[in-house]
């Protein structure tokens, strides 16, 4: 499953992102979300600032590009970033490719 | 699990769960959507006819009820049960069931099965409930009429568990025995093991009424079992057996326990979770219901029910002889079905005590010791 960099990526309806304490989980509402319909997913720091970075219109090369100016790190770094959450949260159907 | 994301876990296994428990944060609650039911059960602590009018008229609509779940997922709960009466009686039991899980809360459902329809099926299917509770009754018709008052509902019954089972819900099956069903028991055990992947529950214990209806009571009085009847079916459960044989140690106290100041409130009513009734009222758990012991959602918020409400219940204290020298040091207290809210509704006040409950304990004890 491979993401591709000029495309957008958005969080699937049927996932819901909460922040609980400090922790930013994400719950699977409907079948076919996450591995099992009862679990719960906790992601870490980058994976949430990466997760909060899915929005309409923007690509993952935006999204790298942007995050690499506000964290000061290297965009090709970002971009691995990027793509390997997305991979995996692909796999759980848990985002789709927009378009 | 890699580099951005931990591996997923279920409740109550969440780390999280367990450390908002610790730090006494909000976990879970329970909605209980209508005091009516379709069913008639003799035992039944709250069941109102299906189509009365009155107690529908004094159920949270489902704005008040988009209030309470908003400000519960504000405060972190995780989890939520939806009882009754007969939940899906409400006309509105989808929109209540999705809007819940929309705020990523896990949702489990208590329900008789009898009004499970296509439409709940495909609901359940798409959008599965953390747990979907059915109580069986009985087996035969003429057992489940016995329980129910509606033996034509045995059919509904049969058809909605086997909806549900043949679309692939998940179903958790247990059971209450009563002296009107308590002949069925492995009849229904077997029943509710076959179609259930959950472990087997059944519950022998029944309290009286909400509404002090004192007719109604005396049906539960009839209905329930002897000591001698319950400590044999619990035993004859080889799980049940031996989930009280291997916690023996830490449901018996060695001597008699310490509570000179007579706090009554020993359990974790109202810490980390709480109920809120058809009408809206906040109450710690689902016995703890009286004048006195309710906060109203409707006109308050959840947090300031945990923050002030919650503290000045948890706080009262007794002086009354007979329970400082029975209740409030009784070492087999864990055992026993006592707590203040099921004295409450037994004999209307907190610290009383209730000779049924004691003599189950005693039994149970005698038991363990055998």
């Amino acid at each position: 499953m491979e993401i591709d960099v000029n495309a957008v990526y958005l969080p699937s309806e049927d996932v819901v992102a909460r922040k609980i304490d400090d922790a930013f989980i994400l719950v699977p509402i409907a079948s076919g979300v996450g591995s099992m319909e009862d679990e719960l997913y906790t992601l870490n720091e980058t994976g949430h600032i990466i997760w909060e970075g899915l929005a309409p219109g923007r690509r993952v090369v935006d999204l790298a590009k942007s995050l690499a100016e506000e964290y000061d790190a290297s965009e090709e770094e970002i971009r691995q970033d990027i793509q390997g959450i997305l991979t995996e949260l692909l796999k759980l159907n848990m985002i789709h490719k927009d378009g | 699990m890699s580099l951005y994301m931990e591996a997923p876990q279920k409740l109550p296994d969440f780390w999280l769960w367990e450390e908002r428990r610790k730090k006494q944060g909000l976990v879970s609650f329970t909605l209980e959507l209508t005091p009516r039911c379709n069913n008639a059960c003799r035992h039944c602590y709250i069941n109102l006819p299906a189509g009365d009018g009155q107690a529908r008229e004094r159920e949270l609509d489902f704005d008040g009820i988009k209030k309470i779940v908003d400000e519960a997922a504000e405060l972190g709960a995780m989890w939520c049960l939806i009882t009754g009466g007969e939940p899906l009686l409400r006309e509105d039991f989808e929109d209540i069931y999705l809007y819940i899980k929309r705020k990523g809360i896990f949702v489990s459902v208590f329900t008789n099965a009898t009004l499970i329809s296509e439409k709940h099926v495909q609901l359940f299917k798409k959008y599965p409930p953390r747990a979907l509770e059915i109580t069986v009754y009985g087996v035969t018709e003429k057992t489940y009429g016995a329980v129910t008052g509606k033996p034509e509902l045995f059919a509904a019954f049969m058809r909605g568990v086997r909806l549900l089972l043949d679309a692939g819900v998940p179903l958790s099956l247990k059971t209450v025995m009563i002296r009107s069903n308590v002949h069925e028991f492995q009849e229904i055990a077997a029943f509710c093991r076959a179609h259930s992947s959950e472990p087997f529950r059944f519950d022998p214990f029944i309290h009286l009424r909400f509404d002090r209806d004192e007719k109604r009571n005396q049906e539960i009085r009839e209905e329930r079992l002897s000591p001698e009847a319950i400590v044999a079916l619990e035993h004859s459960d080889s799980a049940r057996h031996d989930a009280l044989q291997k916690n023996c140690e830490k449901l018996v106290f060695n001597e008699d326990m310490d509570n000179p100041e007579g706090f009554l409130f020993g359990c974790g009513a109202g810490i980390s979770e709480f109920y809120v009734n058809h009408e809206g009222f906040f109450m710690l758990c689902a016995s703890l219901y009286g004048s006195g012991l309710l906060y109203d959602l409707k006109n308050g918020t959840i947090k300031n029910a945990l923050d002030d409400f919650v503290p000045k219940i948890r706080a009262m204290r007794t002086t009354k002889t007979e329970y400082m020298a029975n209740c409030g040091r009784c070492r087999i207290i864990n055992l026993c079905l006592w707590c203040p809210a099921h004295a409450f509704l037994e004999m209307g006040q907190l610290d009383a005590c209730v000779d049924y409950f004691c003599s189950v304990a005693k039994e149970r004890y005698k038991k363990m010791l055998l």
